[in-house]
């Protein structure tokens, strides 16, 4: 009992690091119909910030803010370099465009800085734990739950209330008509990297936090698993991408906590078994969202 | 217009023979100038050739991202190697090897059959997943499985030690245990060039490419996208398992990381630069990237320095050109250099356009059967929105039947519920008796009901003719009992025969209508369902329309049901008119009886009053 409840906010820790990528992924497939498998870039990016803050003494309070900034400065260069210019293209160019941003950005941090993966050191309190009612909880997930859960309260509201988040929800519908009603494309597919950016940089913070790593390809695997929560969710649900994050690190965890000991090793490929199902059979994911596409 | 034997077989087999001339020819002739280290690079370039035209003949076909082919390249790695090591060798990597590996002793050649084999095997059930979930071109989940593929075989690669060595020790090569010289690439590359480009022109090659271009399209000319994929995909695999066969020979062993992301890279940069629709543009895309690799790692090793381009000339400069490419190509020309022609398509042009001119289109047909298409009280509700609410519209064969509404009043969406475009919630769709209702939408197109598109959707990069030719091919097959129009008859009636080179991307509105016709008549149906075919169009050639629309029915011997604004166009060209609004049939009868009832007249020209006034 105690250890499934360990377990049950193990999970959600991890799964909420995946919902605030989903999250992120599925607003801008929705304003642009990309699936941005360049996403990973803003933790990989800020993830060099963070260690160059670091290694000239920054506290992880500094290194938080600078790796949110990060994300967002990061979202909106990628949009403005890359993005803007596949705008429309068939599928295919934006889907191999957004790798292709993949492994340049890898490439450069290869090229300038090192192909070896450097240490941030993390934060102390990362393996204390806590009480409550008699239950050993990790800080590091209680923070992460509380964090997401703050920021997805804030996008919520921001989404909800603000003229900008209107606009986006409505581009997200419906692009054409939302432009005919005076929303500026230019300024919302900005505005939804940007937030993707900030939604990013707080996943980035407690991914890095974990992690201690940065490297070129520091990005990759919260990617894949941000795109696989996304499409759980249904790609273009935004509810549907943050129970698909919290879905995913709920399997993760409990499939390591479940499997024999000798079988650990093959949990990440017990997972990519597991996505290749999931997609061969419900390709559409959990969460359906109805797309009508005018023929 | 029918092909000839030279213009399909010949010429691409002569094409072949040139590029693969070329390349060798050319990688012989800088071999030859250098010492070994050119020796092998020219070797690795040509193997890397093979690779790449196995992505050519999926992804380029099909328009699928696949990231998948190199994890079924590293399974044909490791199992060539695990065959064809001998097994004294063997044990000193893997002395641990399961089910009696370790003894297995197989000549290469013998090993890369058995791989191909497997693969295949495996292949054809990735296969079926991928056709599950719906896989078409540009579509993520196809993508996500395959990416999904890589990663688990690379896990899979490094975890069971016992059978790969992992990725400290790997699996070396013994002396004499794989194939020497040049000869056996020169073999496989000169079958798989003659292979892919061939298989452009099969007829599965052929259906693959118009489901590339656009899918719905390809089904509403009767194109049922997956088993074209599906041998795509199997020919594919052959080609990588021989390509990966021979990379582990060559480079004399075989790791986790041989076949995993960098080389993912490398390829599918090869496949996109030079143009991935296309064998030269492939096969130009291996050249060009194995020259600026080459060209930027000798540049980066410190070899020359150049003052002020120190920041540049550094190790990784290499990675930076090949994503740099593929993320340039993509941005500035997404289809590559080439796009997608071939060497030798000035003269297959020049060829062709020594054709006779075709007969005219006659109304031949004339003595099919006579036929009837319903929908009976057919329902589409979208959420809770009632698009179509128990509409019933008939049409039998030899009339030409109007269906006007006020916009919004679900014209389209009917005309897509009964070509299996969007979900019937309640009703039927019947012809002749035989229920449609809920079937996908090329075996409606197969059941002799074509269709035109209100904003049309051509295949964009290929040429006219073929428009109309892919689906005389799906005729051929699945409308055997009917007369069947001829193909050039149809695009000359059009006005497209001096333009059918010419690719659909480049026509004007009127052309792109009248050829949305042709290939739907080109199906031989029963019925032919037109939306808006003059929307766009100008006057005069709207006017014209009217006769078009009506004269190519006839020659079909097809019923047609045509959705349009342009009322004069409509009570010219009708025999009978349903009137919907707010998907509901309000109306139906002569264009007389419709348009002196009292419901259109509010419906189509606002209120009473307003129309009067």
């Amino acid at each position: 009992m105690t250890q499934a409840v360990q377990n049950l906010v193990d999970g959600l820790g991890q799964g909420s690091i995946f919902a605030l990528l989903a999250l992120g992924l599925t607003l801008i497939f929705g304003v642009m119909h990309l699936l941005n498998f360049a996403h990973g870039e803003l933790i990989t990016v800020s993830s060099y910030v963070a260690y160059a803050l670091a290694s000239r003494g920054a506290g992880w309070e500094t290194l938080a803010l600078a790796i949110v900034a990060t994300s967002v400065l990061t979202a909106v260069a990628i949009e403005f370099l890359a993005f803007r210019w596949v705008r429309g293209a068939n599928e295919f160019t934006m889907l191999l465009t957004s790798f292709g941003v993949h492994f340049v950005v890898a490439a450069l941090f290869l090229m300038y800085v090192s192909p070896r993966p450097l240490n941030i050191p993390k934060p102390g309190w990362i393996f204390q734990t806590v009480r409550i009612a008699g239950v050993a909880l990790e800080v590091v997930d209680l923070a992460t739950i509380a964090a997401t859960a703050l920021t997805l309260a804030a996008t919520s509201w921001l989404l909800r209330k603000t003229l900008f988040g209107i606009a986006l929800r409505a581009a997200a519908e419906d692009f054409d008509a939302a432009r005919i009603m005076g929303v500026r494309s230019n300024r919302v597919i900005r505005g939804a990297f940007a937030l993707s950016g900030v939604l990013a940089g707080v996943a980035g913070i407690f991914w890095l936090m974990r992690t201690g790593t940065a490297a070129p390809s520091a990005g990759l695997t919260p990617l894949l698993f941000g795109v696989i929560a996304a499409i759980v969710g249904g790609l273009g649900s935004l509810g549907g991408a943050v129970l698909g994050g919290l879905a995913l690190g709920l399997t993760q965890v409990f499939l390591r906590a479940w499997l024999p000991p000798d079988l650990s090793g093959l949990t990440e490929g017990l997972i990519f078994v597991l996505i290749a199902l999931l997609f061969i059979l419900r390709p559409q994911g959990f969460v359906t969202v109805h797309r009508a596409e005018r023929v | 217009m029918r092909r000839d034997p030279v213009d399909r077989w010949l010429l691409p087999a002569g094409e072949s023979a040139t590029l693969f001339a070329v390349l060798v020819g050319g990688g012989a002739l800088y071999a030859a100038a250098g010492g070994s280290a050119r020796d092998t690079l020219v070797s690795q370039m040509l193997v890397n050739a093979v690779m790449v035209l196995g992505l050519q003949v999926y992804i380029g076909n099909t328009g699928i991202l696949s990231f998948g082919h190199m994890g079924f390249a590293a399974i044909a790695g490791y199992a060539v190697a695990i065959m064809a090591i001998e097994p004294a060798f063997k044990r000193l990597f893997i002395p641990e090897a399961p089910f009696g590996l370790a003894e297995v002793d197989l000549h290469p050649l013998v090993a890369t059959a058995v791989a191909v084999l497997f693969l295949l095997l495996v292949g054809f059930f990735l296969g079926l997943g991928l056709a599950r979930s719906g896989a078409r071109a540009g579509a993520v989940a196809p993508t996500m499985i395959t990416l999904a593929l890589l990663f688990l075989v690379h896990e899979a690669a490094r975890n069971f030690t016992d059978l790969t060595g992992g990725e400290r020790s790997g699996l070396s090569f013994g002396p004499g245990n794989s194939l020497q010289g040049r000869g056996w690439i020169y073999a496989a590359l000169g079958a798989s060039i003659l292979v892919t480009r061939l298989f452009r022109e099969t007829r599965a090659g052929r259906l693959a490419q118009a489901g590339r271009e656009d899918e719905l399209a390809a089904r509403a000319s009767g194109i049922d996208p997956a088993p074209p994929q599906m041998i795509a995909l199997l020919l594919s695999i052959v080609l990588i398992t021989i390509g990966a066969s021979l990379r582990v020979q060559l480079l004399g062993s075989m790791t986790p990381n041989f076949f995993f992301f960098s080389y993912t890279l490398l390829t599918l940069s090869m496949l996109v630069v030079g143009g991935r629709k296309s064998v030269t543009g492939a096969l130009l895309g291996v050249v060009i990237i194995t020259a600026g690799n080459e060209l930027t790692r000798y540049l980066a090793s410190g070899a020359v320095s150049v003052p002020g381009l120190g920041w540049l000339l550094r190790e990784g400069l290499s990675d930076v050109f090949l994503g740099g490419a593929m993320l340039g190509f993509m941005i500035l020309r997404p289809d590559g250099l080439l796009g997608d022609r071939e060497l030798a398509d000035r003269i297959r042009v020049r060829r062709r356009s020594a054709e006779p001119p075709p007969e005219p289109l006659t109304a031949g047909a004339a003595a099919e059967p006579a036929s009837t298409l319903t929908a009976r009280e057919v329902t589409v509700q979208f959420g809770g929105f009632l698009a179509v609410h128990e509409a019933s519209v008939e049409v039998r064969s030899g009339e030409v039947v109007g269906l006007i509404g006020p916009n919004g009043a679900g014209k389209t969406t009917l005309l897509n519920a009964i070509t299996g475009v969007v979900p019937v919630t309640h009703g039927r769709v019947t012809l002749d008796g035989h229920d449609l209702t809920g079937r996908p939408t090329h075996r409606i197109a197969r059941a002799g009901v074509a269709r035109t598109f209100q904003n049309f959707r051509l295949f964009p990069s290929l040429p006219l003719r073929e428009h109309v030719a892919v689906a005389a091919l799906v005729a051929e097959r699945h409308r055997r009992d009917r007369a069947r129009p001829d193909p050039g008859a149809l695009l000359s009636a059009g006005g497209l025969w001096e333009a059918r080179e010419r690719p659909a991307r480049e026509v004007d509105t009127g052309t792109a209508r009248r050829l949305e016709l042709a290939r739907a008549a080109a199906l031989a149906p029963g019925f032919l369902l037109l939306d808006e075919p003059t929307t766009g169009m100008s006057e005069a050639e709207s006017k014209a329309m009217i006769e078009h629309v009506r004269s190519t029915a006839a020659a079909v011997g097809a019923g047609v049901l045509v959705i349009d604004h342009d009322l004069h166009f409509i009570t010219r060209v009708c025999d009978r008119i349903f009137v919907l609004d707010q998907g509901r049939v309000i109306a139906h009868g002569t264009p007389e009886e419709v348009q002196a009832h009292p419901q259109v007249r509010a419906a189509y020209l606002g209120t009473p009053a307003e129309a009067s006034g």
